[in-house]
């Protein structure tokens, strides 16, 4: 199998949130029972307002004012796992759990190895990342995020969002493919004017398997212009390694330390108050200098 | 020879302070191990890992409460302890602290001058140990609450950074503690009963790390029991 990809048009999707539901019955996720934005109303359809530890996918919603035209840009994006090629989220996890699916590219975990460090979550350039039991003891916390629905696709199915979506916004296939049929719609809605239509994946995070055509101008979709795998990310990849070595040096030159102590030895002393004088509680001399230094009698 | 008289160089509750700090501070290495290092994850399983890290947070916060408690249950001992850590550094302060490392590399051909209670390297190495502490509390509770009300990406990965930052400031400096407080390094032999012991040390040991303060200690008057064998 070669390197898959979801493809999602936004100037074909009508939010009609089909793939939000199908990819929780797929993938056995509950929804909660509370209000969009916790019971604030906001004015936006978008439900809920971010990804959350059992909603793996939203449609996202922006209006936009055409400066001085009739009407508004209406965008409706799609925000999950951009499954990465250099994904950050792999590059950090401790034990394994998330890992690149070698037959399709796709990010994909085994639950039953997190260890609910939830280090994925920070370094996610997308913040993606979402995690259950996140509580204050912190038990039991496991991953939650889009698998790309790896499971069906060895079964030769495509995602479960992608096979509910009606108007064909959503597709899956050879992420070459994929690309192609992006740049072809990009290419349609510039010459009917969307001047800020683009392609969006194709090079992000060394290429995700998620590709976008996004109808208006980036903007107006929450997503970042250049995600990058941050510094910060980086720097902790050294500390490691580092902490590693100042511990053996610390413990070798100590050693050297030990190695050079060995055999010491130094009078009894005792305080004389009377005269205010150290003295050697043996012989009675009194010590002016205990430890001699190199080249003294 | 006359009889080994005695001085009291920690009391009971610094002890007891320092010891579950101590033991504290141990499980958070062990237990922290367990996310720091991936091949240990791995080896234990995720269901090890996962108690280590609970546990991580339930030791946390006897970690932190602990030196809390303490200078609550008793405000003029920590009055002192800062106060004995805060001291203007004289001539010989300075000459101790310069010839620290010549003298941990050959103890026998480097003298020492007399010191305060608090050495001036016991003050950069303490004190270090103190900073790392308390940016591992200060960072461990953003690393926790952050998760719990789900902070965003930069403040955890800030977090995490300064974590890990102060963990490996204080690898160097709790491995030399335990070196010299436990009296490894030879001359530093019979240091280890001052803390965990019944906190007395002899007379000649005083004299020899601490003058000018076991001299103050004699001529005050405030000579000790001998320990009990």
């Amino acid at each position: 199998m070669t390197e898959q990809a979801i493809y999602f048009d936004s100037s074909k999707c009508t939010a009609c949130k089909g793939c939000q539901a199908a990819c929780k019955c797929w993938n056995n996720l509950p929804t909660s029972y509370e209000l969009n934005s916790a019971g604030e109303f906001t004015g936006t359809l978008q439900n809920p307002p971010d990804l959350l530890p059992n909603t793996r996918l939203i449609i996202t919603f922006n209006e936009k004012d055409r400066e001085g035209k009739y009407g508004v840009d209406w965008a409706f994006g799609r925000r999950a796992c951009m499954h990465c090629s250099n994904p950050s989220c792999v590059n950090v996890c401790p034990s394994g759990a998330l890992y690149i699916d070698e037959e399709t590219g796709l990010v994909t975990y085994d639950s039953g190895k997190c260890i609910g460090c939830q280090y994925c979550r920070a370094a996610c350039p997308f913040d993606v990342p979402r995690h259950t039991n996140v509580g204050l003891t912190g038990n039991n916390i496991k991953i939650n995020k889009c698998t790309g629905c790896v499971d069906r696709v060895k079964q030769g199915r495509k995602p479960a969002c992608v096979s509910t979506c009606q108007p064909g916004a959503l597709q899956f296939g050879d992420r070459d493919e994929m690309i192609k049929m992006a740049h072809e719609r990009v290419d349609y809605l510039k010459s009917k004017g969307f001047e800020q239509a683009s392609v969006y994946g194709e090079d992000q995070m060394g290429g995700t398997h998620v590709i976008y055509v996004l109808k208006y101008g980036l903007d107006q979709y929450e997503l970042p212009a250049d995600p990058q795998q941050s510094g910060i990310t980086d720097a902790l990849g050294v500390l490691k390694p580092l902490t590693a070595a100042a511990a053996v040096a610390t413990l070798a030159g100590l050693g050297i330390s030990f190695a050079t102590g060995v055999g010491y030895k130094r009078p009894t002393m005792r305080y004389d108050e009377a005269n205010h004088d150290v003295v050697d509680a043996d012989t009675g001399e009194v010590i002016k200098h205990i430890d001699r230094e190199a080249g003294e009698l | 020879m006359a009889e080994q008289r005695y001085l009291q160089r920690h009391h009971k509750q610094t002890r007891i302070t320092h010891g579950i700090f101590v033991v504290s501070c141990i499980w958070l290495a062990i237990s922290g191990l367990f996310v720091f290092i991936p091949q240990l994850s791995v080896a234990a399983g995720a269901d090890v890992a996962q108690f280590m890290r609970v546990t991580h947070r339930i030791v946390g916060c006897i970690f932190i409460l602990t030196p809390i408690a303490s200078a609550l249950i008793s405000p003029k001992a920590a009055g002192h302890f800062f106060k004995k850590y805060s001291y203007k550094w004289d001539a010989d302060d300075k000459e101790w602290m310069k010839k620290f490392v010549p003298y941990m590399l050959g103890p026998k051909r480097v003298h020492m001058p007399d010191a305060k209670e608090v050495k001036s390297g016991q003050v950069v190495a303490d004190g270090a140990i103190m900073v790392g502490a308390l940016g591992m509390m200060i960072s461990g509770l953003m690393l926790w609450l952050g998760g719990v009300f789900a902070a965003d990406a930069t403040f955890m990965s800030v977090a995490r950074l300064l974590h890990d930052i102060f963990f490996l400031l204080l690898v160097v400096f709790v491995i030399a503690h335990i070196y010299l407080g436990a009296g490894i390094f030879q001359p530093y032999k019979g240091s280890l009963t001052t803390m965990w012991g019944d906190g007395k040390i002899s007379e000649s040991d005083a004299l020899y790390h601490w003058g000018k303060w076991a001299r103050e200690e004699i001529e005050e008057g405030k000579i000790v029991d001998a320990p009990k064998k």
